[in-house]
């Protein structure tokens, strides 16, 4: 079974990432949240999951930090990590790269952002 | 005894013993002369009267009454022998004791009437003086003078002449001591009182009241010196004026320079420290004795040491850097070059004297703006979440009433196809209007980025052609969506320029944007040209073209010309600001043409290579490249 993890603090935006994905949770992807780095963590090292949406400022561990630690642990590399950052500038995609993140979503985003590239990545992987 | 006198005094001794000596000489010589004279005389009397008295007694041959004639005369003064020779020239008698000498006996046959000088050894020198009785025929006389009587005598005459010159002399001396003293004591008085004028001791006086030459120059004297410690007490008052004066410029001045809210040091051409106020002690924590008569650059560094040198060069021009100061805090060195008009080198690098280097803590300044580009980026990204939420839902709610009302609605009535409608309408007002708003905030924080000149810049080589092949890529979309046309024009060998090729596609997707947004119908031409050290890049459209007075102003922030009102394409107002700033960052100039409902032409330049100002520009580059921006 596939698993999609949003990590947010905010809760609206992880009600709308949640809204967004409704048709995956349909078909039976498993979608779980987490409102801090922590808790993010531990979640990821338990379940595992295909994709995660990791916000950058995030109480007790920022994204940036949570996102090295899984790509610097070789069983949980091959994750896909995409950024969610309110900061749309160079340095945060570059930084973003540096810390190995797969992907970089700008706040805001439009449905089809989010959409095309879940569907990319599960597609990819299902095959 | 003044010296004057001292030296009359011994000319005088010399003068006076060369004349004593002559006279003692020439009357002693007469002297001589005369006794001489009188004793041959007085000898050749007594031998004559011998000879008359004496001829019968020598006829008779009576030797016994001649000898007693002849005793008689030894005791006649002067008369030291007398003897009678005969005719034979036998000493018949004589007066010697107790034998005739032998040198008489030499002599005893001249017969000449004369005189002869004889000496006889220990009786001493005689005058001889010989007479002949009757003619020779029956003998001589002789009469022997004593010419030591002569001698004393002449020593004693001698004597009394020079005893009594030496009494007139030391008499005449006495009186001329006198004398040159009653003279001499008024100018050794003078003497003393010119050297007392000379020494500046206008105090001292003089109490010479004689009416000759040495009072008259008294008189004078006083009257000079009266003359003199006036004027000496009036140059002295001015020159105390003066120096008041002075110092109280100096004190103002100091004054001025010390109460300086800013730092203030001066240095010389080789960037040795002359000069600081207390301000720039207490903004570097340092104190003043450090810091005079060292370099500076190794008290602040090579940056503050770089703008001495340049202000030395050009000192028609004000350098800044910025430097840090004690405790964290930042400042800002101006420096300029000092140079003294009056000095006539004609080489502008001789005239400099040293660099005055003003700092000012700027560290309230640099506080307020970093504040004002963090609160922007705040409030930017605190925007940017709910705007994500609001756009979000937005959209999900369209997908469901999409997906799953609008279809459930038929058959419908021509009332609910309007509702929907109007729903379609205003869920596209709040996507298109929230979408701008994203715009304005991404907007908004790159030109306060822009200003704030903390954006990092990426400066390399770049071909002109890349960057418009890029900004057509990027906005191909907005083309076909309008179904216009696309052409350009590359003049051939266009040289390369330096720039940061993201910000520079930045310039062109906004400027081809707007093309595209305010041209319903025609073509956009692109033209790459390049003139003198420039290349320009002009990307005209055939659109609504701009108002003459919205022209200008087109380049200002929030500024959208025409009429906001009308249905016209809505934008930031912030695009061809942040365009301008890349561009005049770059060293090149951005400008617009248009003539109203025929289209309007956006033009930049860029220098090439060669053209760049090199210490500008690279400045400028360097600090980009080594400060870490902060967003
Ligand atoms: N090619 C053009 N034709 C006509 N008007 C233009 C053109 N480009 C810019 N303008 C005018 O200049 C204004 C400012 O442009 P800009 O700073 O890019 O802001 P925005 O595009 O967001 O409105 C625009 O609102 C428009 O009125
Ligand atoms: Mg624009």
């Amino acid at each position: 079974m596939q698993k999609i993890l949003i990590v947010d603090d905010d809760p609206l935006i992880r009600l709308l990432l949640e809204e967004i994905l409704t048709d995956f949770n349909a078909k039976g992807i498993q979608i779980s949240t987490a409102d801090n780095g922590l808790t993010a963590l531990e979640l990821i090292k338990r379940e595992e999951p295909d994709i995660i949406f990791l916000d950058v400022m995030l109480p007790q561990m920022d994204g940036f930090e949570v996102c090295s630690i899984i790509k610097n642990d070789l069983s949980l590399k091959h994750l896909y990590i995409i950024m969610l950052t309110a900061k749309g500038q160079e340095i945060d995609k570059k930084k973003a790269h540096e810390y190995g993140a797969d992907y970089y979503i700008t706040k805001p985003f439009t449905i089809q952002d989010v959409i095309r590239k879940v569907s990319e990545v599960l597609g990819a992987s299902s095959q | 005894m003044s010296k004057l006198f001292k030296r009359t005094l011994i000319i005088m001794i010399v003068l006076f013993a060369i004349i004593a000596m002559t006279t003692a000489v020439s009357t002693g010589w007469n002297l001589y002369n005369d006794l001489i004279a009188e004793y041959k005389s007085k000898g050749s009397a007594i031998a004559r009267s011998i000879a008359s008295s004496s001829v019968e007694t020598l006829l008779n041959r009576e030797p016994s009454t001649v000898q007693a004639m002849i005793d008689q005369f030894t005791e006649i003064l002067g008369v030291s022998y007398v003897f009678v020779v005969d005719n034979q020239g036998e000493i018949i008698s004589h007066t010697f004791v107790p034998m005739i000498p032998r040198e008489i006996i030499q002599i005893k046959n001249s017969t000449l009437d004369t005189s002869r000088d004889v000496s006889i050894e220990g009786k001493g020198e005689f005058i001889d003086i010989s007479f002949p009785i009757v003619e020779g025929t029956v003998g001589v006389v002789h009469v022997g003078m004593d010419k030591g009587i002569i001698f004393s005598q002449l020593r004693a005459g001698m004597f009394r002449q020079l005893s009594l010159l030496t009494i007139i002399f030391i008499i005449s001396v006495v009186f001329a001591y006198m004398f040159v003293n009653k003279i001499s004591q008024p100018l050794n008085k003078l003497t003393d009182y010119s050297r007392k004028l000379a020494s500046h001791d206008f105090t001292a006086t003089v109490d010479i009241k004689s009416q000759d030459e040495i009072g008259m120059l008294a008189e004078t004297m006083k009257s000079m010196a009266m003359d003199l410690s006036e004027v000496f007490e009036r140059y002295e008052l001015a020159l105390k004026d003066a120096i008041v004066e002075l110092q109280d410029t100096l004190a103002y001045l100091t004054a001025v320079i010390d109460n300086m809210a800013d730092g203030l040091l001066v240095t010389d051409t080789d960037g040795i420290i002359n000069h600081v106020n207390p301000a720039l002690s207490l903004m570097f924590h340092m104190r003043e004795a450090d810091m005079i008569g060292k370099n500076c650059r190794d008290i602040f560094g090579i940056e503050l040491f770089e703008l001495v040198e340049k202000s030395r060069k050009h000192p028609d021009e004000a350098f800044t850097t910025g430097i840090k100061l004690a405790g964290g805090k930042f400042g800002q060195a101006v420096a300029t070059g000092i140079h003294k008009d009056s000095l006539e080198a004609e080489d502008v690098h001789e005239k400099g004297i040293g660099s005055v280097i003003l700092i000012r803590d700027i560290t309230a300044e640099k506080e307020i703006d970093q504040m004002k580009t963090d609160f922007i980026s705040t409030v930017s990204h605190e925007l940017r979440t709910p705007l994500t939420s609001v756009l979000g839902f937005t959209e999900i709610i369209e997908k469901r009433l999409e997906e799953n009302i609008f279809p459930l609605l038929k058959p419908m009535d021509q009332g609910v196809i309007a509702t929907i409608k109007r729903i379609r309408n205003n869920i596209k007002i709040i996507l298109s209007e929230g979408e701008r708003l994203t715009a304005l905030i991404n907007d908004v924080l790159d030109i306060s980025k822009l200003e704030a000149g903390k954006v990092e810049w990426k400066m390399e080589r770049i071909q002109v052609q890349d960057l418009i092949e890029h900004a057509r890529f990027a906005t191909s979309s907005l083309f076909e969506q309008k179904k216009l046309e696309f052409r350009q024009y590359m003049e051939p060998g266009l040289p390369e320029i330096i720039g940061d090729r993201g910000r520079l596609i930045q310039v062109l997707i906004n400027l081809f944007s707007n093309a595209v947004k305010f041209t319903e119908q025609g073509h956009i031409l692109c033209q790459a040209t390049k003139s003198d050290n420039e290349v320009v890049v002009s990307i005209a459209d055939t659109g609504f073209g701009i108002m003459e007075g919205d022209l200008s102003s087109v380049f200002e922030k929030f500024k959208q010309a025409g009429d906001t009102l009308t249905d016209k394409p809505r934008g930031t107002g912030l695009g061809l600001p942040i365009c301008r700033q890349i561009i005049e960052y770059h060293g090149g100039k951005i400008w617009a043409e248009s003539q109203p409902e025929k289209g309007s032409i956006f033009s930049f330049s860029l220098p090439v290579l060669s053209a760049l100002p090199p210490t500008k520009g690279k400045a400028g580059f360097l600090h980009y490249e080594e400060s870490e921006i902060q967003l």
